[in-house]
């Protein structure tokens, strides 16, 4: 799937229809307290539903399909098995489920990439984007608050950044290579970015010292 | 807290996981130290999840469900990864490339005030390993060949542009040249990730090519 159709999504009013009436943060939180509590494979088949699609786009986003036809099924299960197995060790009070689940389909992505590429890895995503690691409490109210900004921010910002922010986030993409595919200075791809998060009102901006 | 910090949009790729492996083991060592940065990633990675959510769903297979519910019952659960021995005393992605104790790595000295020893060698050809100086040792002015990421562990240095304690990330580029020089009271111990062996200003600049192969 390319940039495109992510912002086609985006920009729809179905889009919006959907998110409001999407379950909502607390209950994806719910199902995977059940997961990780009774092995609830009821609560696991919701959240099957709602994410292995997605895990699917995420994949073809990605170009894994060219590397073979089954890859993006494959990461799904992938992903899927992966989030069966570290259920207990999601936390609500930490991560906000969306975001827990984003990390553990990039760092599958990231694996599967390297056993492709024949690229003896000496450390495996997870020991890298430790998923343990950030024992902040409240983090989950944080990354809330922040997913609510960006939900309402991405519907203001102009295409040409929007179109950017979906190829640097999601496609397997450096800044570089998504330069290069649009024919663009590799500055200007960057400062999209930049500009796309400061009218987010996220502050990654204070970090730049 | 640490000083230096990597660029934004080298935490975007961090977060999109698209930078190289040499550059994501720096980057995972820095976070370990500094809360602002981490704060940063989890703003980057709660809009990913956002920009994931909002994708055009795809259609799996309709046998995946139950292909991936056989899976999970028949599938031992995989053994979690050994806890490395180091991991009390380095973060964690330094910790699994390293051996029990740092002695058992093969350190080369070209140098007296300083010990080099390579850990591996990433996908795109940079060069992840330890640097360590002696208290206050000095380094001969040089310049790299390409970029240079080191990631202060222990100890701290000064160089011509600043000085670094634990923690902080300091980027070079092939236009700078420094003779960094060790903190007197301790000895100090880098994460170093370089994309090519660097090469010496000085006159005696050829002791000092520690990545060169002798």
């Amino acid at each position: 799937m390319s940039a495109a159709n992510v912002i086609s999504i985006l920009s729809s009013k179905k889009a919006r229809t959907m998110t409001q009436t999407s379950q909502t943060a607390d209950e994806w939180a719910d199902l995977l307290e059940a997961v990780a509590r009774r092995q609830d494979t009821k609560a696991f088949e919701a959240l099957f539903k709602h994410f292995a699609p997605l895990i699917k786009a995420f994949a073809l986003s990605s170009g894994l399909h060219s590397q073979g036809d089954h890859l993006p099924e494959e990461l799904v299960q992938d992903v899927m098995l992966a989030i069966w197995r570290k259920s207990a060790s999601y936390d609500r009070r930490k991560a906000a489920p969306s975001t827990w689940i984003f990390t553990i389909a990039r760092n599958q992505r990231i694996d599967m990439l390297r056993r492709l590429n024949k690229y003896r890895a000496d450390v495996s995503a997870d020991a890298i984007w430790d998923l343990e690691s950030d024992t902040e409490l409240f983090g989950e109210i944080r990354q809330s608050r922040i997913q609510d900004k960006v939900k309402a921010g991405l519907y203001e910002l102009p295409v040409d950044q929007r179109q950017v922010m979906a190829k640097v986030f999601l496609e397997d993409k450096s800044h570089q290579e998504v330069a290069d595919e649009m024919k663009l200075p590799l500055g200007t791809v960057k400062s999209r970015v930049r500009l796309a998060m400061k009218k987010m009102k996220l502050s990654l901006e204070a970090l730049d010292l | 807290m640490s000083q230096w910090h990597p660029q934004p949009d080298q935490l975007v790729e961090f977060a999109a996981g698209t930078c190289h492996t040499g550059m994501s083991v720096a980057i995972s060592v820095h976070l370990h130290y500094c809360p602002q940065c981490r704060a940063a990633l989890s703003e980057l990675e709660s809009t990913s999840a956002v920009l994931f959510e909002q994708q055009a769903a795809v259609p799996v297979k309709d046998s995946a469900f139950d292909q991936l519910m056989q899976r999970i019952q028949q599938e031992p659960a995989t053994k979690p990864e050994p806890t490395p021995v180091l991991s009390n005393r380095f973060p964690k992605a330094l910790a699994t490339l390293l051996p029990a104790s740092l002695d058992e790595l093969d350190w080369r000295q070209p140098m007296k005030n300083l010990r080099v020893s390579h850990l591996m060698t990433d996908e795109s050809g940079m060069i992840i390993g330890l640097h360590h100086m002696k208290a206050g040792g000095r380094v001969p002015n040089h310049y790299h060949r390409g970029e240079e990421i080191s990631v202060v562990l222990e100890g701290g240095f000064s160089d011509q542009l600043g000085s670094y304690g634990a923690g902080d990330f300091i980027m070079r580029t092939p236009s700078d040249t420094h003779s960094p020089r060790a903190d007197a009271h301790e000895d100090c111990l880098m994460l170093s990730v370089v994309a090519a062996p660097v090469k010496l200003t000085g006159a005696l600049g050829w002791l000092l090519n520690p990545f060169l192969k002798p």
